[in-house]
């Protein structure tokens, strides 16, 4: 029986298509099908904020520029990253991250927690020649993102699909991205208050690339690198209870 | 029927091992059904036939034109 | 070229190139202030100059009704130059980003396109869809002509296949240097030119099930099936994996659909599978048709091969999760990816334990015959990365492992000892063969070839090794008084002279591809000059001797 099955079903190469797709597709969504509903497992975060226009511009800079390639934004739960790193990273961290960017490799070390690590002119400098402030870096210099002007005026349509793909981004925060972007970067300006305003009193609004006047891809990158790891406390919230028993070996 | 996350996992960690082991049995069935021998003997000489047109059946023996 | 295709063919071919060229147009005017506008000029002035080609042959004769009694293979002999090309191509990028990591200043300073990370996906797209991908079709589509003894169901599609995937490896790579990527690895691509590769996939499966429902043998050959699951599983993974919303259909940007743990997921069920059903399964079917033929041996057990076919079928698609271990994902799942990753040792090693089998007997041809040479190595290195890949995969050892240049270093035993050695090795079997030549123009050429291939990837990987097991360890290194003992940068510092052996390794399988394309380049030349009749009925013109075709061992 099974044989005569397998014989039409090589005579006619239709079955025989239908046959790989069946097998290797059943693998697949059996693995995957209970992670479409993952949400149910992924941890609560009440506090959690979503990324401002400024923040999320800064984002796909990091996501052009290749910089996942080399750095991680997932602390695992071994005893040597979270000492060294920082707590270990949970899903909900990354909840409202389009695409992940967990990483695969490290060349340079793990930035899931280096928001406020280090000053904003330390990373300006860094940013512009690696080698000015650690000396053994093979880090790429990023000069032209000071150079380069921040496009600000699709931050409405970036906004807008996040919303769509279930981001919580307010209408208002979508009509007024380009201006918060600006504001951000610019705290004297009169753009600053909406900033705290539809993201909270503790959005970092300062002018990142030193230059309040200008709106740098610079500004949008640092901006960005300050908030990784600070979007929640959620991960320090269970530090206390599991370092030093994170090993589970 | 509520299908929440449990009983996804549950699926996939149960019918998914009936499955591989099925599977297995009707690969290996196949492959050593006794009639299927000749098939796979031709099947694994015939590429080295050197005749080099489209269009030759079955039926002929290789190298004939 | 075109003098192959059918007058309607021909008309046809201009209609798509029309349709094509104006799609650039639109994207080159909608798309006008963001660089999409960029990638429309691209398509127009690609759909130009194909269109140009055809107008240039529109007037030559028509082929006679004598050639469907010939096979198709104008579209390989193509699809083997780009290949090569691709090769050279991406091998470039290759040292070149490698000797950024050893020296950083390497490059052009601040400019953009020349940044480690735009140049690194220009190298592994170039080497994945390039030069794998090219490799892929240009031998599928002789393979599955010579083993159902059918030919291709018409002239303009292959062309439309080779073509227009070449055109979406020319959006990907030009995307890189601007900027354009979706930042998912292996498939950084942009939306509009994903939904370009679904529409050339289709049409390649089409082409893939019309010829084989036209078969006049009994029995699909297994290389076919591989080549079969390369294509629909490569489908599958790629429709599901670029899921996303671009902010305007004017912009070259879009948001995946899946978020954190789920996209992580996804990609990475993504990139193993690219690795399982595009660099193992298709190459497979390159090895399982190529190998017998150049050694002039049967498979040695064809029954091993359709079990080891539908083991990696099944298998793969639960290993993914392997690259996520103590991640935020949830813990049953890396356990299946780790179980499944271990099972993958079985189909994996029957593979090459049978590869290696039907070269048994005939060692005095691997000894003489560096193509063989090429395809023998090819199954070792492939039996060697699977067994790594298993091991890796284990929780333990990938806490060591992950993150480090080790994974580097798999990932290039498996691209350049198993993925590059039997693409090589079936093509120097195919060139003479495709252009009617009693060998290659220097077989001492191949020979020179395989010993720099040889040497550049064993170089490469034991810098990666030694590299990241030193990496990895010194990251979990303690002092006596309980604190971590190195820091980062340490670590960092002790690379650099790995970083150099690797650029070495490189460079010599870079040296060694180009000594392959100056070949196979002169042995076209060769033909041409000799003004062989390429379509003459005979596919060899009998390059073997009959003294060793019969082996005391069959």
């Amino acid at each position: 029986m099974p044989e005569f099955f397998h014989r039409k079903l090589e005579r006619s190469a239709i079955g025989f298509v239908l046959a790989i797709i069946g097998v290797s597709a059943i693998g697949g969504m059996v693995e995957i099908a209970p992670l479409f509903t993952i949400d149910e497992t992924v941890e609560e975060a009440p506090d959690m904020r979503v990324y401002t226009p400024l923040e999320l511009a800064g984002r796909n800079i990091y996501t052009r520029e290749g910089c996942y390639a080399c750095h991680s934004q997932m602390i695992r739960t071994l005893r040597d990253e979270v000492e060294r790193y920082g707590p270990y990273s949970l899903a909900v961290e990354s909840q409202y991250d389009r695409p992940m960017l967990w990483g695969s490799k490290r060349t340079g070390p793990d930035l899931a927690r280096l928001g406020g690590k280090y000053s904003d002119a330390w990373h300006v400098a860094h940013l512009v020649n690696p080698r000015d402030v650690v000396p053994e870096s093979v880090m790429p210099r990023y000069g032209w993102l000071q150079r380069n002007t921040l496009r600000i005026d699709d931050l409405p349509r970036h906004l807008k699909a996040m919303q769509r793909l279930g981001v919580p981004y307010t209408d208002e925060m979508v009509e007024s991205a380009a201006a918060d972007a600006m504001g951000q970067a610019a705290p004297d300006s009169g753009f600053a208050a909406g900033v705290a305003g539809r993201y909270g009193e503790e959005t970092n609004i300062r002018a990142f690339d030193g230059e309040p006047g200008r709106l740098t891809e610079m500004d949008a990158l640092v901006a960005y690198l300050q908030i990784l790891g600070r979007l929640t406390d959620a991960a320090h919230a269970t530090d206390a209870v599991e370092t030093g028993s994170t090993q589970d070996e | 029927m509520e299908l929440d996350h449990n009983a996804f996992v549950a699926f996939a960690k149960s019918w998914g091992l009936f499955y591989l082991i099925a599977f297995s049995i009707a690969v290996l069935v196949y492959v050593f059904w006794p009639s299927n021998r000749k098939r796979f003997d031709r099947a694994k000489k015939s590429i080295l036939d050197d005749d080099d047109r489209p269009g030759k059946g079955p039926g002929k023996g290789p190298g004939e034109r | 070229m075109v003098a192959g295709l059918t007058l309607s063919e021909r008309r046809l071919a201009l209609v798509i190139l029309t349709l094509l060229g104006l799609t650039g147009l639109a994207m080159a005017a909608g798309g006008r202030g963001d660089l999409m506008g960029v990638h429309g000029f691209i398509v127009l002035l690609f759909s130009l100059g194909v269109a140009w080609a055809v107008m240039a042959g529109f007037y030559a004769p028509e082929p006679g009704e004598e050639r469907l009694s010939r096979y198709y293979d104008d579209p390989t002999r193509f699809g083997i130059v780009l290949t090569m090309a691709w090769a050279v191509f991406g091998m470039f990028f290759g040292v070149w980003v490698a000797a950024l990591l050893a020296w950083p200043e390497l490059t052009f300073v601040d400019q953009a396109w020349a940044s480690f990370g735009r140049l690194r996906p220009v190298h592994t797209t170039g080497i994945i869809f390039g030069f794998g991908g090219n490799a892929l079709i240009a031998t599928s589509l002789h393979v599955l002509q010579r083993t159902t003894r059918a030919r291709l169901p018409d002239q303009l599609s292959p062309w439309f296949v080779i073509i227009g995937y070449n055109l979406f490896c020319v959006l990907a790579v030009s995307g890189y240097f601007m900027g354009i990527t979706q930042s998912k690895e292996y498939a950084e691509p942009e939306w509009y030119a994903d939904i370009w590769l679904v529409v050339v996939w289709v049409v390649y499966f089409l082409i893939y099930i019309r010829t084989l429902q036209r078969r006049q043998e009994p029995h699909i050959y297994v290389a076919n099936w591989y080549y079969m699951a390369f294509i629909l599983v490569v489908a599958v993974l790629h429709i599901v994996n670029n899921l996303a919303l671009p902010i305007s259909f004017a912009a070259a940007r879009s948001y995946p659909l899946y978020s954190g743990v789920q996209d992580a997921m996804v990609q990475w069920w993504y990139g193993h599978n690219a690795v399982a059903f595009f660099l193992t399964a298709g190459f497979l079917g390159m090895m399982y048709y190529y190998m017998p033929k150049r050694a002039e041996r049967p498979i040695f057990s064809y029954r091993l091969s359709i079990i080891s076919f539908w083991g990696i079928t099944f298998f793969y698609m639960w290993a993914g999760s392997h690259h996520l271990h103590y991640t935020a994902l949830p813990q049953w799942v890396q356990t299946l990816g780790m179980t499944f990753s271990i099972m993958l040792l079985v189909p994996s090693w029957s593979s090459a334990g049978n590869a290696l089998a039907t070269l048994n007997g005939a060692w005095h041809k691997v000894r003489d015959d560096a193509t063989l040479r090429f395809m023998m190595v090819a199954a070792v290195f492939y039996g060697i990365s699977t067994f790594e890949g298993s091991f890796m995969a284990i929780r333990a050892v990938n806490s060591l492992s992950h993150y480090t240049d080790w994974t580097v270093g798999h990932v290039h035993a498996g691209a350049l000892g198993w993925v590059a050695m039997i693409t090589f090795g079936s093509i120097y079997a195919l060139v003479p063969w495709m252009w009617k030549q009693k060998t290659m123009y220097s077989p001492r050429l191949v020979e020179a070839h395989f010993w720099l291939a040889l040497t550049g990837t064993v170089i490469y990987v034991f810098a990666m090794w030694n590299s990241g097991i030193i990496q990895g360890l010194m990251w979990r290194t303690y002092t006596d008084s309980g604190t971590l003992a190195y820091s980062f940068i340490d670590s960092l510092v002790a690379m650099h002279p790995y970083y150099i052996a690797r650029t070495v390794g490189g460079l010599f399988f870079l040296a060694g591809a180009v000594v392959g394309a100056y070949n196979v380049a002169m042995t076209i030349r060769l033909s041409r000059q000799e003004g062989v009749r390429r379509d003459s009925a005979a596919d060899v013109p009998v390059p073997h001797e009959p003294a060793v075709a019969a082996q005391p061992g069959e």
